[in-house]
């Protein structure tokens, strides 16, 4: 082949690759945690699902694994979002280090973390009053029920439950807990949020996230923050492997909201 | 005392409100019951009930309205009916968990597979796959433009329509619209389209040759969870099933603004319309019935109970 037709070649080459990747928008999560943690496999199931999207879009996103010990020395400037299982104060110290990046606390339940209302910290996982809350509506129509309150199980099939639960058992062989739909939750609202907005800036999408989202979290209503950091939601009563019931309790919640479980307000 | 009743009878006859043929019926899938229900059109009652399989939910027929197709979602078949006898024909199967499909004008299929984030084309002369097309995950609401230009596919949990071009059956385009978008209907010319976002509760009026939104309606109230959508006759209203606020919503197909709402049973899902626009048959899921409104009133005339959680609905004029 002449030099001319394979140099005429390259350039097509590049112009073809340089146009493809001109349009591609990336974006970089960044999972703090134990490895063998089931809200790394929510997590992951999401990067899958949103790299689906993304594939109809020319958007395309990464996962990195950060051990806590490397916490410290780590550059986290690339990341659109962290995704922790860390906890109390580590989580605390976390939020204080990356002040502009959107932290979803996937595990830890307390309270307190959400009373203190840290600006950039959003919780997925519901609070331990929020679980109190759908416990005591429950029980106050079913005063013997021994169930459980949980923000998600396997055997939920309302809302598309269903489908979200078959897809990550085929990939994973194991069951949706609460902890991997956190971590799924998060990964997917963050990239329904950069499919809309194209908002690939971490503070602008904690801005976004905080005070705009509607997120399908496959719970039934759209899905939103308060706030202090937490995820309205629904929380499922579960008894002997099944949903029995769904928090708030119809004819018991006051009000007859979402508002009837946890904690509303920031401490004064 | 006989003259009385003849005249009765007549004049019954006359002003029966449902003009249809004699042998119009309406089918519709009982998800729970593993049913088709079958409505004769004229009396509105339910004329017969036909076991089909399990958990069975699209339903359509084909263009010459001789072969009934219903999507057997458990058993991964389309199952196919004799709309006349009420027999059953020959099933093929379709995939993994066929959900809702439509029926191309030249008689091929086009399936949703829910669990398998694709469409599937199917020949249901001879049950063979004729095309696989990957879209977004939870597919489920196909529409097809009346020349058979272009397919719409809905994935619900990719926020998208897929607009697939035929015959070549690639997707020429995806539209991001409202979370959940569950149904799309387009209009004559195949240039617009609507469809429903049941979690953000929106309908979409789309461009779909340039591929933009260009009108976006609210359904009200929170639990206004919209799925099924079809156009009037005339293209000038669009008609919604509301899901569990149990209304059928009616909007001004320009603006998307709610000119009026019809109380129907609850957990509304599927809507179909006879041929000549003057009725609408509504699913009501949780009811376990079907309501037949007058388009011209914009009322329910009558409600029929059928099977248990029934999902879609057909209507054959002749």
């Amino acid at each position: 082949m002449p030099i001319k037709k394979i140099r005429f070649l390259l350039i097509i080459a590049m112009l073809v690759s340089f146009n493809l990747n001109a349009e591609i928008i990336e974006a970089d999560f960044a999972y703090i945690g134990q490895e063998d943690h089931p809200a790394l496999l929510g997590v992951k199931q999401g990067i899958d699902e949103s790299n689906l999207q993304g594939q109809f879009l020319n958007q395309k996103y990464n996962l990195e694994i950060i051990s806590e010990n490397k916490i410290e020395e780590h550059n986290f400037t690339k990341y659109i979002a962290i995704l922790t299982t860390v906890k109390s104060e580590e989580l605390k110290n976390l939020a204080k280090k990356l002040t502009n990046i959107p932290i979803f606390n996937l595990t830890d339940e307390s309270n307190e973390l959400r009373i203190n209302c840290i600006t950039n910290i959003l919780h997925i996982t519901p609070s331990s009053k929020m679980k109190a809350d759908a416990l005591k509506q429950w029980q106050t129509k079913t005063p013997d029920s021994k169930a459980n309150p949980q923000s998600w199980h396997y055997s939920f099939k309302k809302f598309a439950a269903r489908d979200l639960n078959k897809r990550f058992k085929k990939n994973y062989k194991t069951n949706m807990d609460d902890y991997s739909w956190a971590g799924w939750a998060a990964v997917k609202m963050t990239s329904d949020t950069i499919a809309r907005t194209k908002i690939i800036n971490a503070k602008n999408m904690l801005n976004y996230l905080k005070t705009k989202l509607t997120f399908d979290g496959q719970k039934g209503s759209d899905m939103n923050f308060r706030v202090t950091g937490q995820l309205r939601q629904l929380i499922l009563l579960v008894e002997d492997n099944k949903v029995i019931a769904e928090a708030p309790v119809r004819g018991i919640a006051k009000p007859a909201t979402l508002e009837s479980l946890g904690i509303l307000n920031c401490s004064k | 005392m006989r003259f009385f009743w003849t005249l009765l009878t007549i004049t019954l006859f006359l002003f029966n409100p449902f003009i249809a043929n004699a042998d119009g019926r309406i089918f519709v899938t009982n998800e729970r019951s593993n049913t088709i229900s079958v409505i004769n059109a004229k009396s509105l009652t339910i004329e017969s009930t036909i076991e089909i399989g399990e958990r069975p939910r699209g339903i359509g027929l084909s263009p010459d309205n001789t072969e009934l197709y219903v999507a057997v979602s458990e058993e991964n078949k389309i199952v196919v009916v004799d709309p006349n006898t009420l027999k059953i024909l020959r099933e093929f199967e379709a995939g993994s968990d066929p959900e809702t499909f439509a029926v191309h004008p030249n008689g091929n299929i086009y399936i949703s597979n829910e669990d398998a984030a694709k469409a599937t084309v199917f020949d249901p002369k001879t049950g063979k796959k004729i095309a696989e097309i990957k879209v977004g995950l939870e597919p489920e609401g196909v529409a097809i433009s009346p020349d058979g230009k272009r397919v719409i596919v809905t994935s619900e949990s990719t926020n998208m329509l897929h607009v697939i071009k035929t015959p070549e059956n690639i997707i020429e385009n995806n539209i991001l619209v409202g979370s959940r978008p569950r149904s799309a209907t387009f209009t004559r010319s195949g240039n617009i389209a609507y469809a429903t976002a049941e979690i953000s509760g929106e309908v979409v009026k789309v461009d779909i040759v340039k591929a933009k939104i260009i009108q976006t309606g609210s359904t009200g109230d929170n639990k206004s969870k919209p799925k099924d959508v079809i156009l009037s006759k005339d293209e000038k209203t669009i008609y919604v099933a509301a899901g569990r606020a149990n209304k059928v919503i009616v909007m001004d197909a320009n603006t998307l603004e709610i000119i009026k709402e019809i109380p129907v049973g609850k957990r509304v899902w599927g809507l179909a319309m006879s041929g000549n626009g003057e009725y609408i048959f509504t699913t009501n899921g949780v009811s376990g019935t079907v309501s037949v409104i007058d388009t011209g009133k914009n009322e329910v005339i009558k409600t029929i109970k059928v099977g248990e959680f029934p999902w879609g609905v057909v209507v054959k004029d002749n």
